[in-house]
């Protein structure tokens, strides 16, 4: 998959870097993260991995706060390059970190609506450019040559493939600085799931992707940083290395089970 | 021995079934087949008459005054209500705060409708000297369908929208955008729903009204501070003081009959909104 015409992200942005300090996060009185410290390169795939429940999703969720709106505790300290996530209004740091969730969520718009109401709120524009936008992202995910006469169609009728990729064209659409993505392909099949991958590697050269999977073959794949985690603590950082010469215990015990 | 024991439970589930139907429609049969016999054109147009009064006659100074009083009561409680549930679920991150306004709503729901005409009467009657009026009835109706109208929009809003708020916010757009472009538009219906079913609990009570507005026999109320009739109190007053069992029926079928159009007002709507999706 090509990047269509016009793809409207600059290379000049300031590309930001994750950096967690301390990093702590709970939900009454159980902890999720604890004392989470590290660092998340600017136009790299980072991938986070970990045993269900280790605290992944969390830890994105905290990122663009939205860990705060489920009633989380969140403490310690949040950088998006040299910025505390603290000093910025929730709105714009949302706008520049966009996350996608496991489950495909999807308004109760038309298809085409579903893309135009971020899109409206963040930029001023013409009927004409509506449409062109709409359909840039709809191509980007692939998602255009298979509903191009259906737009406005409802968007719950869509396939869970379908619409974790008007999730992903949705997200897209704000132009996010970081794209962060909670088990994506968990609804997709093998060919939209490398068209997924094909995607997030073109994307890379303009923002950071951040996803978290348990598919170890995908996370070989696309990775170019790794983030092991465990029980709410990171546990192991590294390259693509960590996957065949992974130094601590638990991270090794985790890819074997994985691999198994 | 579990085999019995699943057929005694189905069968005390059918049984219990059976029982609420069959309560049901005896109370609206037997309602409507005594009221519907005494209902004519000068009992629902003409105004009530007689000596005592309500013997003869009719009753549409009641039903207009029932119809005013829920448009009254419905639209206060409907706009606090509204108001409550959308600052609970989208604003409100304290936990502290909201359990203390969700204990109080679940609080007023537990009060029995003569302590609502009580405390309206004390409050609004006596303590602020209004008048016994359309207005001091509907305030103490509002207050006593406000819990119910908000524990469902909050139950309505808790189930379904939190995950759409959560995916909105996460593309950068104020709580506000959500509100006007996905929740209130999606939810108006249910929300409306919510508010007519409140109002049809709301104009059946006879307590809270008796003491702050409602009287005996008044035409149809030109303004809020006037006294006007409503036909449960009407309902309450014909029997109690033995004046006409006829009329007390004929009354009580007009009222199951507001009771019902609002009901079924209420599905239409969500029938026309399920279809338009």
């Amino acid at each position: 998959m090509r990047l269509a015409e016009g793809w409207s992200i600059s290379r000049k942005r300031v590309i930001s870097i994750i950096t967690t300090k301390n990093l702590q996060v709970s939900y009454l009185n159980k902890q999720v993260l604890k004392n989470f410290t590290c660092e998340i390169p600017k136009n790299k795939i980072t991938v986070i991995i970990g045993s269900s429940g280790c605290g992944k999703s969390t830890f994105l969720k905290s990122i663009n706060r939205i860990v705060e709106e489920e009633g989380g505790r969140l403490s310690g300290e949040i950088f998006i390059g040299d910025k505390n996530i603290s000093d910025l209004p929730k709105e714009t740091l949302r706008k520049q970190v966009g996350l996608v969730f496991q489950t495909p969520l999807v308004f109760p718009f038309s298809v085409e609506k579903n893309i135009l109401y971020p899109l409206n709120y963040h930029f001023s524009l013409s009927k004409s450019e509506q449409a062109d936008k709409v359909k840039h992202y709809l191509q980007l995910t692939g998602l255009y040559e298979e509903i191009k006469q259906d737009l406005d169609m409802p968007a719950y009728k869509l396939s869970g493939g379908q619409k974790q990729r008007l999730s992903i064209a949705r997200c897209l659409c704000i132009e996010p600085a970081i794209l962060m993505l909670d088990e994506p392909c968990s609804a997709l099949d093998m060919k939209n799931t490398i068209s997924i991958e094909k995607l997030l590697i073109e994307l890379k050269e303009f923002i950071t992707v951040v996803i978290v999977t348990h598919n170890l073959s995908q996370a070989k794949r696309i990775a170019d940083h790794v983030l092991f985690m465990d029980n709410g603590e990171l546990i192991e950082a590294g390259d693509y290395s960590i996957f065949s010469d992974p130094k601590e215990e638990l991270t090794r015990a985790y890819i074997e089970y994985m691999n198994y | 021995m579990i085999k019995y024991r699943n057929t005694l439970l189905k069968l005390t589930a059918w049984l219990c079934g059976g029982l609420v139907v069959t309560a049901t429609f005896f109370i609206f049969g037997y309602i409507l087949y005594h009221g519907a016999l005494n209902i004519t054109w000068n009992f629902v147009s003409d105004r009530p008459r007689g000596v005592p009064i309500g013997a003869e006659g009719g009753v549409f100074p009641a039903i207009t005054g029932t119809v005013y009083l829920g448009a009254l009561s419905g639209l206060m409680a409907g706009l606090v209500g509204s108001i409550t549930a959308i600052f609970l679920v989208f604003y409100c991150r304290n936990r502290y705060v909201k359990g203390i306004i969700k204990a109080s709503i679940y609080f007023l729901s537990g009060m029995s409708s003569i302590l609502f005409g009580l405390v309206g009467y004390t409050i609004l009657l006596h303590m602020l000297g209004m008048p016994r009026s359309l207005l001091a009835a509907g305030i103490t109706v509002a207050v006593m369908i406000l819990p119910f109208i908000t524990i469902r929009i909050i139950k309505l809003f808790e189930e379904d929208s939190t995950e759409l708020l959560h995916a909105s916010l996460c593309l950068g757009v104020s709580k506000t955008y959500i509100l006007r472009k996905i929740i209130l538009p999606s939810y108006y219906i249910n929300i409306l729903t919510s508010i007519t079913l409140g109002v049809a609990y709301g104009i059946g009570a006879a307590a809270p009204v008796m003491l702050t507005g409602a009287v005996l026999n008044a035409p149809t109320p030109q303004s809020v501070t006037q006294p006007f009739m409503s036909l449960s109190y009407h309902l309450f007053i014909l029997v109690s003081e033995g004046i006409s069992l006829t009329n007390a029926y004929a009354s009580a079928f007009l009222l199951m009959a507001i009771l019902l159009v609002l009901n079924a007002a209420c599905r239409g709507l969500e029938y026309f909104k399920k279809k338009g999706d």
